[in-house]
């Protein structure tokens, strides 16, 4: 096909089915707009890199742009899943070939809720000192241990889940991959409160819960490449975007709005708010670039360096946005609640920022992963990281 | 005449408001307090005043103890580390411009009275309240203290004027930063003019004192429980404080967090004496604390990972109250212009 025909196709498609959708307010949980994603998904262009046995067509990453334009223009979600889609990717590359079928159709139509059941109270950098075990039995496994800050488990089907499966392997090569189904006895969620007096993560205690044997990705003992595999699609959509107010509105914060709101206060001729303002606008434009860059260099096929920049690039954009915002906003920043949106905002982007910068791998891991994994530089001694973990818990 | 303290009585006076804050301000008597209407505890306030904090300011003449900006700069300290939320800087600034039975009920803990800037020193730019014929009529914003006041002062160039309690109506104000609340004064009624406007700037450079030391000991206080836990969690099978991320951010924070309490308590020493860097000091302390305690907070969020991200932890409490003090009397912009022109001046 050629680029003219596969657009036409596309915009004739939109033309005839696209009416709009309810907005997506919540990260979590099942989409609202599922309805819609479905037919995107029968349509073949959720994910239209992928083969055809997968809801795809099997694009070149060129085509697929083509694609993706032509939703953006008629101002149409679903598409582009390939690249942005964590769980959905994470289930095609790992799942069995019993569960894939089950599970990857739901996930591209956003009808089952999902969460990152990775943390835990001693396992925060450190991951793979979990300590949530997975034992064998008939038919699968049984799951007991303590997860912590699981954005979005209280409207979860289905937690993405690293368990020990192995106690005397080493830290990393003892852990298995699973989606553990939420909502069985055995799994209790306890919302937390968020310093943005939120409450989307959550303490999620396990207590002999069930997986079946199908729901394991990748192979046992296998899981700590797995979860390589679904980190690294976080961070990037954690590069990419971020939640810059109450609302869930991508577009509350931005080049656009920070402007306005610099123009609103009146203080748009200030030179030292002009330089303030042009910096962050600079930051989220270099950051955009980037993104482009490594995205054309993994379409040539060639592994690109950039992409682990945009987490930790995201990070001092949006605590910088907040800063300023703040400034822009004086006394009045000092407010809170509906009435006060404007410093509803800044408030909470300043408070929210920490989501990027903590959640999904600190800032300070995120630099040594560049410093170790892309700059070559030597690691950073490991003391307990070629010993059987039995022997490590032992020692503490 | 100011009365001066030995190094051993100023010791002893922050001892005795630490240990009462430690006993009566805990956290969670801090997060009691967030969640009620007025935010104050009288209690606590009636117990300061018997410590003679509340009129630590007050001349002898009145019941007070007559003592200076240097002692409530240290005072501050404790009170900013505890998060508390007495009206301190708001009776600090009263004290300057009080006399007689005002000035006495105020030592005494009974008299809490709110202070609104006008004109020129209007810090937030929104006030406006015309005083004309002995009386009154307009809104002053953002008052600390005004939701509990029992009188207001207003304080412009001209000169200061008296508002009983039956003249104002105070709107308290959704505030980010629940340890610290403010109020828009409604004010409609008769006023009484109780000194002239020289005494302003005076009264007002101890109000800044007095939010310096708040700043400096709550920076103080958010690293030092930063370091202790970063002492304490292990990850990698080692604290994390044996990372030079860790270690080289807390590093920085101690210089922030020494150079606010060297900024705050040198403010106050040229307050106190008059001092030739009197203006300068002023200026530094207006954005040098500021800037160092919102910093502190913020990285120590940051230093603890995902357990400060939760409402439990206290950790978002003082940075809270960092971004509020940040922009209370004025944003570091503005202190930092105020310094750059008092060195022009001097120079
Ligand atoms: C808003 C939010 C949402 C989250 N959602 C989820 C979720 O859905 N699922 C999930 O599993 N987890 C989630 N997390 C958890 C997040 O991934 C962890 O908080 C994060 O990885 C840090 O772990 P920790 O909190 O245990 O902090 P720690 O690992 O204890 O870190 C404390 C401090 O030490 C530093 N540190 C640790 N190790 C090193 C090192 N080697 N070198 C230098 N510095 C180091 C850290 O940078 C940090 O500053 C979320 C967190 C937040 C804040």
């Amino acid at each position: 096909m050629t680029d003219e025909e596969l657009k036409a196709e596309v915009t004739a498609w939109l033309a005839a089915n696209w009416r709009g959708a309810p907005p997506r307010t919540e990260r979590f949980g099942r989409d609202p707009r599922a309805e819609w994603l479905a037919k995107v998904r029968d349509a073949g262009w959720a994910a239209p890199r992928w083969p055809a046995q997968w809801y795809g067509r099997g694009l070149s990453d060129a085509q697929a742009r083509i694609v993706e334009n032509c939703f953006a223009e008629a101002g149409a979600p679903g598409t582009g899943q390939d690249r942005s889609n964590l769980w959905a990717n994470t289930a095609l590359a790992h799942a069995s070939e019993t569960f894939k079928p089950q599970i990857v159709p739901k996930l591209l139509a956003g009808e089952v809720g999902m969460c990152l059941l990775y943390s835990e109270p001693g396992a925060g950098s450190d991951l793979a000192a979990i300590r949530t075990r997975a034992d064998r039995v008939e038919g699968g496994w049984r799951v007991t241990g303590q997860k912590v800050w699981t954005s979005g488990a209280h409207i979860a089907d289905y937690g993405m889940l690293i368990a020990r499966t192995d106690w005397s392997a080493p830290k990393h090569k003892g852990i298995s991959f699973f989606f553990m189904p939420m909502r069985q006895k055995g799994v209790d969620v306890r919302p937390l409160r968020q310093i943005t007096d939120e409450s989307h993560f959550n303490e999620v205690f396990i207590d002999d819960a069930f997986i079946p044997e199908e729901n394991l990705l990748g192979n046992l003992g296998g899981g700590w490449g797995v979860l390589q595999t679904a980190l690294a699609y976080e961070r990037s959509v954690m590069g990419d975007a971020a939640r810059g107010a109450r609302s869930g509105a991508k577009e509350a914060h931005g080049d656009a709005a920070l402007l306005e709101l610099a123009r609103e206060a009146g203080k748009l001729s200030d030179p030292v708010v002009r330089q303030d303002v042009a910096q962050v606008i600079a930051w989220r434009m270099l950051n955009s670039l980037n993104t482009r860059r490594a995205k054309a260099e993994l379409g040539q096929g060639t592994s690109s360096s950039i992409m682990s920049l945009g987490k930790l690039a995201m990070s001092r954009i949006l605590h910088e946005e907040g800063r300023v915002r703040t400034e822009l906003l004086g006394p009045e920043s000092l407010l809170q609640g509906p009435d006060h949106p404007r410093a509803e905002d800044a408030n909470f982007l300043s408070l929210n920022a920490y989501f990027t910068s903590i959640g999904g791998g600190t800032d300070q891991i995120q630099r040594n992963i560049i410093g170790e994994r892309v700059l070559d530089l030597p690691r950073e001694p490991e003391v307990d990281r070629d010993v059987a973990f039995s022997t490590v818990i032992a020692g503490r | 005449m100011t009365q001066v303290m030995t190094h051993e009585e100023r010791t002893a006076l922050r001892d005795s408001v630490r240990r009462l804050l430690a006993d009566r301000c805990a956290e969670a008597d801090v997060r009691r307090l967030m969640d009620t209407d007025t935010g104050h505890d009288a209690a606590l306030w009636r117990a300061l005043a018997d410590l003679g904090v509340a009129g630590m300011l007050v001349g002898e003449a009145h019941g007070g103890s007559g003592l200076g900006p240097v002692e409530l700069e240290l005072v501050m300290e404790e009170i900013g580390a505890a998060l508390s939320s007495a009206p301190m800087i708001s009776t600090a600034i009263a004290a300057k411009l009080l006399d007689g039975d005002r000035a006495r009920a105020l030592a005494a803990g009974e008299l809490i009275v709110a202070v609104a800037p006008l004109g020129a020193w209007d810090w937030t730019g929104q006030s406006a309240v015309r005083i004309s014929n002995g009386r009154a009529q307009g809104v002053a914003r953002f008052t600390p203290d005004g939701q509990i006041a029992d009188l207001a002062l207003l304080a412009g160039e001209d000169g200061v004027y008296a508002v009983e309690r039956a003249a104002f109506t105070a709107t308290p104000l959704p505030v980010f930063d629940r340890t610290r609340r403010l109020a828009d004064l409604h004010i409609d009624g008769p006023v009484e003019r109780i000194c002239d406007g020289s005494r302003v700037a005076g009264a007002l450079a101890v109000g800044l004192v007095a939010l310096a030391g708040d700043q400096a000991g709550g920076a103080r206080r958010v690293l030092d429980f930063t370091v202790e836990y970063a002492r304490e969690r292990r990850q990698f099978g080692r604290a994390i404080g044996s990372f030079q991320a860790i270690k080289h951010m807390a590093a920085d924070l101690l210089l922030e967090a020494e150079s606010a309490t060297s900024a705050a308590r040198h403010a106050a020493a040229q307050l106190a004496g008059d001092g030739a860097d009197r203006e300068v000091a002023l200026a530094l302390a207006g954005f040098a604390c500021a800037d160092a305690y919102v910093r502190c907070a913020k990285d120590g969020v940051q230093m603890h990972g995902g357990i400060a991200f939760t409402w439990e932890h206290p950790a978002h409490l003082y940075l809270r109250r960092a971004r509020s003090g940040a922009q209370l009397f004025g944003d570091s912009r503005h202190w930092r212009e105020r310094f750059i022109q008092a060195l022009e001046a001097r120079s």
